[in-house]
């Protein structure tokens, strides 16, 4: 597999896991968090499937799939989580947005 | 795979089912009609109390024998070359398990004082249990995929167990910032971890261990450690990952703050040993099997460096913070962010003595700080306020209870005769053996502790020697139908147990310091 650009794939999941970690720390909607944590949770995926094409051993390279396939059940587990905390918080307080919680300060 | 295989497999993880078992039983339970307090928490409470003796039984107590379910050949058996097992059972991995179990065992003994009618109980005793069968898998991880997704698992069900009572918004809030940091920070470790598998081609942590002498990209492999690193000092409250620590620990139920500063909090803290010592043994340069020995750039030295900083911001902030603080589930909050400072430090020396102490350490914060939360649960329940100030005159009101927490914070303080202080010197004594900068570390160590016995001594000042706002006479009274002093028997029952191991072993403490001590240098040779 010597087709593949190494630093076209690579550089585009560490553009995912920026523009993840760059909605993480601005947006303020709860479910535009949710949103980017599921793009850098593709980064970390894609990746995953790359790195399997360049595996020593097929095993290995099986190995990398199965994390993939994995990690999307797992992501899809953690937004249901996410949704229900949100839903249970729109209904005490009315608001998603994630700036106007703050009855806990530092 | 045949059927006794099967069966061989589930013996192995007996104690993991009956933790889940226990879990589901409890949820079914809600489903048919059964809410009681005591019925359901019994169900989880006996569950975790049954896999606590089999795990015992495991690390070979002598008269738990007959409960054995591992094979004592299958214990600490390293994987036969090409293999690449998902889980593998160590010792150390066991001494972890029985340290998770404690934690479970006494939040959850603690929990029946709570009100027999409480809605939700049901909810509260399965996810304790989820969580627990989620430490109980990392322990045995040796794979970093099967590594992260237990603790995912933990995570998941202590995100709803923060904010499982549904009412008022404090709960819930402390619930959202514990969800959006722990699936960012999740999200940074399943990152780290696919970058370790570009690397070196495998997430098998013993393969990590044998292939990576030739790795081909050892900068991939820095950033992937990077990652890894970041993601997992979030789990473990490391400054400059800690800020959403206080928030939770203060917002959730104070049961659940008890579980989640002595029990889950853990997990990082295993997992850490594991990426890093054990099988990938990062601090012995040239070692056999070693994936730092070869590429151009040395890894160990600079993860070394890394987690030597990292322990002593952690200490250092959190000792200030706590200082300043006037409430009391924050006080307990960020001393327990100091304390995940201690433990890193055993970490960053890497060497045998420095994780049977950063074990036995942890041990100490599982019964000082999980046992302390505990008892300022039940305080609250008899109409005591938040702050520090509340409990002005309580020493003579409560005499036993604030007994109990006055050992405990000195435990943490690490005044002699308490596990805290045998754990102290034991880590202490072991970075000034391995020489080099390591005995700033243990400097720096000594003058957290000292520094730390200001904010403890606060609270015992508070407590005996401070009379109310208005007097004894204008002091609000202590309401409580529960028995035992107002505790209840199940929280009393909890704390006294906790607070009589934690004298018990700062007395005598080689019984299970000499277990831990041999796991540890164990765990260690895994790598060599």
């Amino acid at each position: 597999m010597t087709g593949l650009p190494e630093a076209g794939f690579v550089g585009l999941s560490a553009a995912l896991v920026a523009v993840g970690l760059f909605g993480i720390l601005t947006r303020r909607n709860f479910v535009l968090l949710l949103i980017a944590i599921e793009i850098a949770m593709n980064a970390a995926i894609l990746n995953f499937v790359y790195f399997a094409a360049f595996a020593p051993t097929p095993g290995e390279g099986l190995a990398g799939q199965a994390a993939a396939v994995v990690l999307v059940g797992f992501a899809a587990t953690e937004v249901a989580v996410g949704l229900a905390i949100v839903l249970a918080l729109n209904r005490a307080k009315g608001t998603i947005n994630v700036a106007e919680a703050t009855e806990l300060r530092l | 795979m045949s059927v006794t295989d099967v069966l061989a497999t589930g013996a192995e993880f007996a104690p993991v089912l009956i933790v889940l078992g226990s879990a589901l039983l409890a949820f079914l339970l809600d489903v048919v009609g059964v809410r009681r307090l005591e019925a359901v928490g019994g169900v989880v409470v006996a569950g975790t109390g049954v896999a606590f003796l089999l795990v015992l039984a495991d690390l070979g107590l002598g008269f738990l024998g007959p409960l054995r379910t591992i094979p004592a050949a299958t214990v600490n058996a390293v994987p036969a070359a090409g293999a690449s097992p998902l889980y593998a059972f160590t010792s150390f991995g066991l001494v972890f398990q029985a340290l998770f179990l404690v934690a479970a065992f006494l939040v959850g003994l603690a929990s029946l004082s709570r009100d027999s009618h409480e809605a939700g109980a049901p909810i509260f005793y399965g996810l304790l249990g989820l969580a627990t069968v989620g430490m109980l898998l990392v322990a045995v991880a040796s794979d970093l995929i099967f590594l992260l997704l237990a603790v995912e698992v933990t995570s998941l069900a202590t995100y709803l167990l923060v904010g499982y009572t549904r009412r008022g918004a404090r709960p819930l809030e402390a619930a959202m910032k514990f969800y959006i940091i722990g699936a960012a920070s999740s999200t940074l470790s399943f990152f780290g971890a696919s970058l370790l598998y570009g690397a070196y081609g495998t997430t098998n942590l013993y393969r990590i261990a044998a292939v990576a002498g030739g790795v081909g990209y050892p900068v991939l492999a820095l950033l992937g450690y990077g990652f890894l690193i970041a993601g997992l000092a979030f789990k473990t409250t490391l400054v400059p990952f800690h800020a959403w620590a206080v928030d939770v620990y203060d917002g959730a139920p104070t049961d659940v703050s008890a579980f989640l500063a002595g029990g889950s909090k853990k997990v990082g803290v295993f997992a850490f040993f594991l990426v890093f010592l054990g099988p990938v043994l990062y601090v012995h340069p040239g070692a056999p099997g070693n994936p730092f020995s070869g590429g151009p750039i040395a890894l160990g030295p600079i993860v070394q460096l890394t987690l030597a900083v990292l322990a002593v911001l952690t200490m250092t902030v959190g000792n200030v913070l706590a200082l300043l603080q006037r409430e009391m589930k924050r006080l307990l909050a960020y001393s327990s962010i100091s304390q995940a400072g201690y433990i890193l430090l055993g970490i960053a020396i890497g060497t045998s003595p420095a994780l049977a102490g950063a074990t036995f350490q942890a041990l100490a914060h599982v019964l000082s700080k999980g046992a302390a939360f505990l008892v300022v649960a039940g305080v609250a329940g008899l109409g005591v306020g938040p702050l520090v100030d509340d409990w002005r005159g309580l020493g003579s009101r409560r005499p036993l209870t604030c007994a109990a927490f006055s050992l405990l914070l000195l435990s943490l303080a690490g005044v002699p005769l308490t596990i805290g202080f045998v754990s102290k010197f034991v880590l202490f004594s072991a970075a000034v053996e391995a020489q080099g900068y390591f005995v700033w570390l243990a400097v720096a160590g000594l003058l957290n502790s000292a520094l730390s016995v200001f904010y403890y001594a606060r609270i015992l000042r508070a407590m005996y020697f401070e009379a109310p706002a208005g007097g004894d006479a204008g002091a609000p009274p202590l309401t409580s139908r529960l028995a035992a002093g107002g505790l209840g028997y199940g929280r009393a029952a909890a704390i006294a147990v906790a607070t009589l191991a934690v004298v018990a072993l700062g007395i005598y403490p080689q019984p299970v310091l000499g277990p831990i001590q041999a796991a540890a240098t164990h765990f260690l040779g895994l790598g060599a």
